[in-house]
């Protein structure tokens, strides 16, 4: 039953990570006072570039030509490994790391593609990358090494009333402001400009079209929902049901959409000089909360 | 001997007028082989400096008056003549494309002229050294944005230097105006660009009316106040709409895009065009109801309270804005900077003061000193006030007056003027030369023209991610630039 679940889930999650994509820009759309597209519009620019002919730069290799499928693999292998409903499969795989290497594994790759198709935005995005990608990945290790400390990798259930406020706390405002820096949302990058020199993720993949076009822009939306996902799945009190479990991260990570939505209406972009400072805000939280659970958090 | 004499004369003369106070309004170069330098005085006087043309070249003033480089390069590209001594004289507007000897304003051209067929880039000025990486962007853009093609010479996330090729559009307006009956100058002269279009039209109709001697009544006057400040608050909210947007703030960015659409389609009802083309002509200015314009400055007003409040108060706007696109004052001074950059920088010039439009109207210049983008999106804001207050007077005294009487130019004018208005842009002047009735040089200097150069100044040593922010600060118009 957990496996019948879990493959549901997966597929379900899949399927609506556009339409979360796009509850997300119309809040931002209404908060702006414009009507904006359709909440759908994510399915049809999926169908649209997808059955566009690829193009590629003149003097990209064959790393130009696979990066968005490497990438869009990575980010579904983290949807596959996140326990939607509560509880881990039987002899399912699940292991923080794991997910955490997979979504180095991505970052690294969007960098090396960027820099392969020789332009000078891609290589502008990637070294920004990769420099934010160094001051993410020590907060999202803290954040998500709590959090998963505390809850088993599943749900908080019983050991939640052990567990400080305070530390309950600084663990999900430092995976909060993880959330955003790694999903590349304002006041870190901006996923609605045309201006190339500001754009850290977007320069990445500008070069790309079609079909590869399009599994970037999955794989962008998938990263929503696994990063929104996996945070929920760990601080939502447990339901008995397997089935209301996933429904209620559908809601939530719906939900968490609104959220970003308003989130990014109410911040402007942060100075590029400025994101290594938010990113040790975030590492001093998340290292904080490791410490008062390792020195006793716990009683 | 004689000459060297007349060369120094040229330098000195020109140097003093710009010790004295005076403004540039633009030099000027003729078929009939001469510069003309036209200077506007602190008190309102124009006056005009002259040297000719000997042996295909003339003394260059850019030595001593830096902001001339760009006119004098464009002289050498248009008309062939060499200004001597010019530091730099790479082609501005021509293009590797033209034949050799091909100077489209110094003799008319009855075929067109066939392009050589090679790339058309021209050398650019770039840092070298280790670790330096050549950045070029344009002159097809991602958005929708006029055509330049910039090359940003950068290090790391730092911008090291930036050179301007503009001119990737140039439609050759002096040259289609030359020969044309005064009838047919004005359509052309309205669409010179549709950020600035009013104070163009202006111009050539006060530069016609300077000739035939006529002086318009109050009521006309008036009108032409009207539309001038209306231009200036439809120009100003589009360029406070783009700066927010140069950050992510895309709430203020389309809440001023609303306001401004708003503004256009009372603009489209009062004088018949959205971006106010063809309002103005010798003799005459747009029928409006005063009161429409009334309630739609009321209309829109309210939005602008709202807008204001939730810009001053976002501390992360602000923020992005502080310290950042700095032009100093010097720069200012020595490059010529016009209108808002001028005034963020602590030069404290707006041709309102002089014009003689706007006698009865106390115009004072805004002010401020730091030069970053958050003093020039203040004096955009300052400005806007002034010119709600200003309209408001203007049509509360447009509704008591008598209709305005009309006049025709006679069909035989002739002789040189030059022309003057304060644009949403800048100081824009036009020096127009007639024969007959029929154009024989028409010059458009427009205050953007000046600012350009003052941008690369601005971006230096800033983060490659601030040149957007730095450039909707200045919002500077391609299209009246390259004409």
């Amino acid at each position: 039953m957990v496996w019948l679940v879990q493959l549901v889930a997966i597929i379900v999650m899949a399927g609506l990570a556009p339409l979360f994509m796009g509850i997300a820009q119309t809040v931002k759309a209404r908060l702006q006072g414009r009507r904006g597209p359709s909440i759908f519009q994510g399915y049809w620019v999926l169908a649209k570039n997808w059955k566009k002919e690829t193009t590629a730069p003149e003097f990209s290799s064959w790393v130009f030509l696979v990066q968005p499928s490497i990438s869009l693999a990575a980010i579904l292998l983290v949807v596959a490994m996140i326990p939607w409903a509560g509880m881990v499969a039987p002899n399912w795989p699940h292991n923080l790391l794991t997910i955490f290497f997979l979504l180095a594994l991505e970052r690294f790759w969007v960098g090396l593609a960027g820099l392969d198709s020789a332009g000078t935005f891609g290589g502008l995005g990637a070294s920004r990358v990769a420099t934010l990608g160094a001051g993410i990945e020590p907060a999202m290790f803290a954040a998500f090494g709590v959090l998963w400390a505390l809850t088993g990798g599943t749900q908080i259930q019983s050991i939640a009333e052990k567990v400080s406020l305070l530390l309950w706390g600084l663990a999900v405002v430092s995976y909060g402001l993880v959330l955003v820096a790694e999903l590349g949302r304002l006041p870190i990058d901006n996923v609605d400009t045309h201006l190339e020199l500001t754009m850290i993720h977007e320069a990445t993949v500008l070069e790309y079209d079609g079909r590869l076009l399009a599994e970037a822009q999955w794989g962008m939306a998938l990263k929503l929902t696994a990063m929104i996902g996996l945070g929920w799945v760990w601080l939502s009190p447990a339901v008995p049901s397997l089935w209301m479990n996933l429904l209620l991260r559908v809601l939530e990570v719906a939900a968490t959409s609104v959220g970003i939505g308003w989130i990014e209406s109410r911040f402007t972009k942060l100075r590029y000089f400025q994101l290594p400072t938010y990113l040790a805000m975030a590492s001093g939280i998340g290292l904080l909360a490791f410490y008062l659970m390792a020195s006793g958090g716990l009683n | 001997m004689m000459g060297t004499e007349l060369n120094k004369r040229w330098i000195l003369t020109n140097s003093q007028q710009r010790d004295n106070g005076s403004q540039l309004l633009a030099l000027t170069a003729f078929q009939d082989e001469r510069i003309v330098a036209h200077w506007l005085l602190p008190d309102g006087q124009c006056r005009e400096n002259a040297i000719a043309v000997t042996a295909g070249a003339f003394p260059s003033l850019t030595p001593v008056l830096p902001q001339v480089s760009w006119d004098e390069r464009e002289i050498h590209d248009l008309f062939g003549y060499i200004p001597n001594g010019h530091p730099d004289l790479r082609p501005l507007v021509r293009t590797p494309r033209w034949p050799d000897a091909f100077y489209p304003l110094r003799s008319k051209f009855e075929q067109p002229i066939p392009w050589l067929d090679v790339e058309p880039d021209n050398g650019d000025q770039r840092v070298t050294g280790e670790g330096v990486t050549i950045m070029k962007v344009g002159p097809t853009h991602a958005g929708v944005i006029e055509s330049g093609h910039f090359v940003f010479s950068i290090m790391g996330e730092n911008i090291l230097h930036l050179d301007l090729h503009l001119f990737q559009n140039h439609r050759g307006v002096e040259g289609h105006l030359e020969g044309r009956r005064l009838a047919e100058v004005a359509p052309l002269v309205s669409r010179i660009c549709g950020a600035d279009t009013v104070s163009h039209q202006v111009n050539w109709a006060s530069a016609v009316e300077k000739l035939a001697g006529h002086t318009i009544d109050q009521p006309l006057a008036w009108r032409r106040v009207a539309l001038l400040e209306s231009e200036r608050i439809l120009s100003h909210l589009n360029d406070l709409a783009q700066i927010p947007a140069g950050v992510g703030f895309h709430v203020a960015h389309q809440q001023a895009l609303a306001m401004k659409e708003k503004w256009q389609r009372g603009m489209h009802s009062l004088f018949g065009h959205r971006l106010l083309f063809d309002t103005v002509g010798p003799g005459t200015a747009a029928f409006f109801d005063p009161d429409a314009l009334g309630r739609l400055i009321h209309d829109v007003r309210r939005d602008w309270q709202s807008w204001r409040a939730l810009v001053l108060g976002h501390h992360g706007f602000q923020d992005r804005m502080l310290g950042v696109g700095i032009v100093r004052q010097a720069d200012a001074a020595r490059l010529g900077a016009q209108g808002v950059v001028a005034r963020a920088s602590g030069l404290s010039f707006d041709a309102r003061s002089v014009m003689p439009l706007y006698q009865e109207w106390k115009v004072k210049p805004a002010g401020e000193v730091s030069g970053d983008v958050a003093a020039r999106f203040k004096v955009r804001l300052e400005e806007v006030e002034t010119s709600w207050r200003l309209l408001q007077d203007v049509i509360f005294e447009v509704a008591k007056m008598p209709l305005p009487s009309f006049w025709q130019p006679p069909e035989d004018l002739a002789g040189d003027a030059v022309a003057y208005t304060e644009s949403p842009h800048g100081l824009n002047a036009h020096v127009v030369s007639l024969k007959n009735g029929q154009v024989v040089r028409y010059h458009v200097r427009s205050g953007t023209f000046r600012n350009w150069p003052l941008l690369t100044k601005a971006v230096t040593g800033n983060a490659v991610g601030d040149f957007p922010l730095i450039n909707k600060s200045f919002e500077l118009c391609y299209s009246c630039s390259d004409r």
